[in-house]
């Protein structure tokens, strides 16, 4: 059957949000028990804040909520106070937060906001004169200047016009890259690099975009961003990239490619040949068995965002583990990997049952 | 809902009557005759250069069928470029093409605004379409070029306003004017091409003396009963590809052979009119 | 909007898409099989201000809901000498009533009105002009969709299909919008006719007395079976022929087809009726008709071309230092490097596409069985 036609689902599931709770919230009739209720939510609000905050009970409040009057709690992302008043009211919605007595409130769905450190995936969306312009999913452009990246020829060599006349040859438009976040503006934009072997243009594999770092599902932050699966069915390692933006990359393993080494004279170019590669373009030889595992782990990344499950590295290992398994068994063998519609719902309840 | 104390006219438009001339009373007769052979176009005129203040220009003229009355297909091409896109403007590895494709006010039976209407943007769309698959849009990075095809006479017989669905027949005729006349101002403005495309129509018409529907090239709407299905084709010949498909009709899927046939066709109508824009092109350098 | 919309992929992601695209079988990037659409959520009736309303969503969120209004119209007269002739015969043929299905019955392509928003584009943006010229082309192009809008000689229906993407287009939304329409319209309906002949057209107004526009009943008659047409967007790379092409895999097309089909009412009739003959199975048979093809422009056109290491300067090649041009060369195509195409498509291969469109049981068979499963509330 070339397409699966289905009937609207009747509720939306996967957010954050307990539904049956904020239904019976909305649905009060008369308007004297909206207002007492919503005193009440203020209090209780008031009170958890008082007492230190647990953070286990999930509290959500919408913009323009109360979350406290106490004088004695500092305003942080995501609130305002209102002139005249101490009282911290929400502008998002979103969960509270609590740091020492810094309230924040967390939005349920937001931009990636860049930190100091974040491994990110961005594409070029423009080149200027001396930087690029990446996107990273954020509210602003992210800037990589053109000393932030190694330049061919030795790692620590001096930036020259010729270098600026030829900022296409390094990266163009369209172009994607790995970075870090070096450090931020005050409006929010980000600074990249790529001073180091691990992070450069990106090739041998496929892109997908998912949300990063907000509620329900994305890619979070977690202990490794990138690592070496090594695939079933005869597919060899497959390098994974999951940047902290929500972006995601999903490529062959390259090894330092041995035939340049031999080409240039011996181990004192050794550096000079890795960070030749950076910024090739050119594809090396993928197999047809590598790039139907890669297809399968970019399967799998979207079915646990289409069902609001996070993406870090240990979901991703058993998720493609459970779609290896699922594809052995349904019959049409390893070669089907395709996980959307029906497909990804299995994967994400065999992997929320366990 | 009518006032009943008058005596009411017909309800409806009514329309003065038409005076027919000798003329066309004469041709009333042979009406839906193809005086040439199914597998001939009619001839054509080319020639560029028309306009010195263009990079590029041509011009495209196509008999009329030889009565009072009936026009043939006018059209003027003007290339503009390439030149460098505005500051604003994103990067661009590759050359970038705008067509424009405006019928004259005057150039049609019902008259044209001055604004582009629907069909006019789709036809530029069709245009680009087979163009873009003729330049070499990577020798020219950053830049621009406009083409702008006006159509001054369309194909179109004051005759036989009665014929229903006349017109979307005569986009199509209109279309294979425009592809080739835009390639003509192309070469003339010096912007490569792999191949010169030319753009040729067939049709699949039945008339009321045949039993069975046939094929013929370069058809006149006005000249057959009935226009069952037709297709325009942008055609490269010495590459032997095409850029641009556009068929319209109904057929039997079950008969795939009739399809395949109404594109070889179109494909030796778009020949045919290469032939004399190459022909043309070589004019101008001797 | 254009299919040539701006695409951002990188060379090397382009290289990637189309090495695996032209395996045999292609893997394509989301596992999807070479004629496998998206899965789509669909529903009808959910606009009760209209005749006839329809909503599809993909996936991936795009979302495309279609509203049909009619409106009652006096049919213009063409000119004097059409006018008295059919008054003449309108005359004789009075008293047969309203249900013949004489070849008077002329219907024209202005009671038709199909307009297309997309959000973020104008409205009058050539791409959209192109995607409402393709759909009302496909609907209008067999004569016999405006034939169904005629209530009488001085009356007719005037139909609105406004056809909106909400969301923004992912990827092409050609076979979203197509597919949205035609269940728009097997789904509308239009008030019962009370007044006969030419009268000035009475209705009533039970709605539940309301007629589909296509009737869909399961009595075999020939009127009975008709439907609307679909449009179907199927590419070409390499070998492989794929089919509702998602937007980067659209990027690295060779050639890109929109085929519009229909059932085929009087056909149907007729193998039917030699089937019955032959043997009573297999009453699924449904042969199709061709209404219209468009070549889509492929936005591979406007990708960047990848640099091969061999002239690539960042890689140490020392030639392009010293002419810069050579980063552009023609030089011959190698593996792994993405360039973009040029020129058209060979004739064989675009007849191979619509042959894959047409084939009996092919795809175009089986999406409008899916269609045809779809509740019509």
């Amino acid at each position: 059957m070339p397409v699966t036609i289905l009937a609207p689902k009747a509720v939306r599931v996967g957010y954050g949000a307990n539904p049956d709770h904020s239904d019976s919230e909305d649905s009060g009739s008369d308007p004297e028990g909206d207002v007492s209720m919503g005193l009440k939510r203020a209090a209780a609000g008031r009170k958890a804040a008082a007492s230190g905050g647990s953070g286990s009970k999930y509290e959500i409040v919408t913009p323009g909520e109360v979350i406290t009057d106490d004088p004695q709690w500092m305003r942080g992302h995501g609130t305002y106070v209102a002139p005249a008043t101490t009282s911290i009211i929400s502008s998002v919605a979103g969960t509270v937060t609590r740091t020492n007595k810094l309230l924040s409130v967390r939005p349920l769905r937001a931009r990636y906001t860049p930190e100091v450190g974040d491994l990110v995936v961005g594409r070029i969306v423009e080149v200027q004169a001396k930087r690029w312009r990446v996107d990273v999913g954020s509210t602003q452009l992210a800037s990589l200047p053109l000393s932030a990246i190694n330049l061919p020829g030795g790692i620590l060599r001096k930036r020259t016009e010729t270098d600026e006349l030829q900022i296409r040859t390094f990266f163009a438009e369209g172009d994607l890259l790995v970075a870090e976040v070096q450090q931020l503006f005050a409006d929010g934009g980000a600074v990249l690099h790529t001073r180091s072997l691990k992070y450069g243009k990106l090739r041998n594999g496929v892109f997908v975009a998912v949300s990063g770092m907000g509620g329900g599902g994305g890619v979070v932050r977690s202990r490794r961003q990138v690592w070496t699966l090594e695939s079933a069915n005869g597919g060899g390692p497959v390098d994974i990239v999951l940047g902290v933006n929500g972006y995601v990359w999903i490529s062959k393993h390259v090894e330092t490619p041995e035939g340049l080494v031999d080409k240039t004279s011996g181990i004192t170019n050794i550096e000079e040949s890795v960070s030749a590669t950076m910024y090739s373009s050119q594809n090396d030889r993928i197999g047809p068995e590598t790039m139907r595992e890669i297809g399968r782990i970019r399967g799998v990344v979207t079915a646990l965002v289409d069902n609001g499950l996070r993406v870090d590295e240990d979901m991703v290992m058993r998720g493609y583990h459970e779609a290896v398994e699922m594809a052995m068994t349904s019959g049409e063998g390893p070669e089907d990997i395709y996980l959307g519609g029906e497909r990804g719902e299995q994967l994400a309840a065999a992997l929320t049952a366990v | 809902m009518s006032d009943r104390r008058r005596i009411n006219g017909p309800v409806g438009a009514t329309i003065p009557p038409v005076s027919e001339d000798g003329a066309s009373r004469e041709v009333a007769g042979s009406r839906g005759g193809r005086s040439r052979p199914p597998n001939a176009i009619r001839k054509m005129y080319l020639k560029t250069g028309v306009t010195p203040s263009a990079s590029g220009s041509a011009y495209l003229e196509i008999e009329t069928s030889g009565r009072s009355g009936v026009s043939g297909l006018k059209l003027s091409c003007t290339v503009h470029g390439p030149r460098s896109l505005p500051r604003s403007s994103p990067f661009s590895p590759h050359i970038i093409l705008s067509t424009h494709v405006k019928y004259a006010p005057f150039a049609t039976r019902q008259r044209r605004g001055y604004l582009r209407d629907p069909s006019e943007r789709d036809l530029g769309t069709h245009l680009e379409a087979a163009l873009r698959g003729a330049i070499i849009a990577d020798r020219w990075p950053k830049s621009g070029v406009d083409i702008i095809v006006s159509i001054i006479e369309g194909d179109q017989d004051r005759e036989t306003s009665k014929t229903q669905g006349d017109e979307s027949w005569d986009l199509m005729n209109a279309l294979s004017g425009c592809i080739t006349v835009a390639s003509a101002a192309l070469a003339d403005a010096g912007i490569d091409c792999v191949d010169t495309v030319a753009g040729g129509v067939a049709a699949l018409v039945s008339d009321k003396g045949d039993a069975s529907p046939s094929i013929v090239i370069d058809p006149i709407p006005s000249e057959h009963d009935r226009i069952l299905a037709a297709c325009c084709i942008a055609y490269l010949p010495t590459r032997d590809e095409v850029t641009n498909l556009w068929f319209k009709g109904d057929l039997p899927a079950s008969d795939t052979e009739l399809y395949t046939k109404l594109v070889e066709k179109g494909i030796q109508a778009s020949a045919k009119a290469n032939r004399v824009l190459v022909e043309c092109l070589g004019e101008t350098v001797g | 909007m254009a299919s040539t919309q701006h695409v951002l992929l990188s060379p090397a992601e382009l290289a990637y898409l189309h090495a695996a695209l032209s395996l045999t079988p292609p893997i394509r990037p989301d596992g999807r099989a070479p004629a496998q659409f998206r899965p789509l959520v669909a529903e009808t009736g959910i606009l009760p201000g209209t005749n006839g309303s329809a909503r599809i969503c993909f996936a991936d969120g795009t979302e495309a809901i279609v509203g049909v209004k009619a409106e009652v119209e006096r049919t213009r007269l063409v000119d004097g000498a059409t006018a008295g002739t059919e008054w003449k015969e309108g005359g004789s043929a009075r008293g047969e009533g309203e249900d013949d299905d004489g070849g008077d019955k002329a219907g024209d392509s202005d009671w038709v009105e199909l307009t297309v928003e997309i959000p973020g584009y104008r409205d009058d943006d050539a791409g959209t002009a192109f995607l409402a010229a393709m759909l009302s082309e496909a609907l209008l192009a067999d004569g016999a969709f405006a034939k169904r809008l005629w209530i009488n000689r001085r009356f007719h229906w005037k139909l609105y299909l406004d056809v909106l993407l909400i969301s923004p287009p992912l990827s092409y939304p050609l076979p979203l919008l197509s597919l949205t329409t035609h269940l728009a319209l097997l789904a509308t309906r239009l008030p019962r006719l009370k007044s006969e002949g030419d009268e000035d057209p009475f209705f009533d107004d039970d709605w539940a007395a309301a007629r589909h526009l296509f009737p869909r009943s399961s009595s075999s008659t020939t009127k009975e079976s008709a439907r609307p047409p679909v449009t179907l967007l199927v590419m070409a790379v390499g070998n492989n022929i794929i089919f509702d092409p998602a937007k980067e895999e659209l990027a690295v097309a060779d050639v890109a087809l929109a085929v519009s089909v229909a059932e085929d009412t009087t056909a149907a009739a007729t193998t039917a009726a030699t089937m019955d003959l032959d043997d009573a199975a297999a009453p699924a048979a449904r042969s199709l008709r061709l209404l219209s093809i468009r070549t889509i422009d492929p936005p591979s056109r406007l990708t960047p071309p990848g640099v091969p290491n061999a002239a690539n300067s960042a890689y140490g090649a020392t030639t392009a230092q010293k002419q810069p041009e050579a980063r552009t060369a023609e030089a011959e195509a190698v593996e792994g490097v993405w360039r973009a195409p040029r020129g058209g498509a060979k004739p064989l291969v675009m007849a191979a596409l619509v042959q894959k469109v047409l084939e009996k049981g092919g795809v175009a068979d089986e999406i409008l069985d899916a269609l045809d499963a779809v509740d019509l509330g």
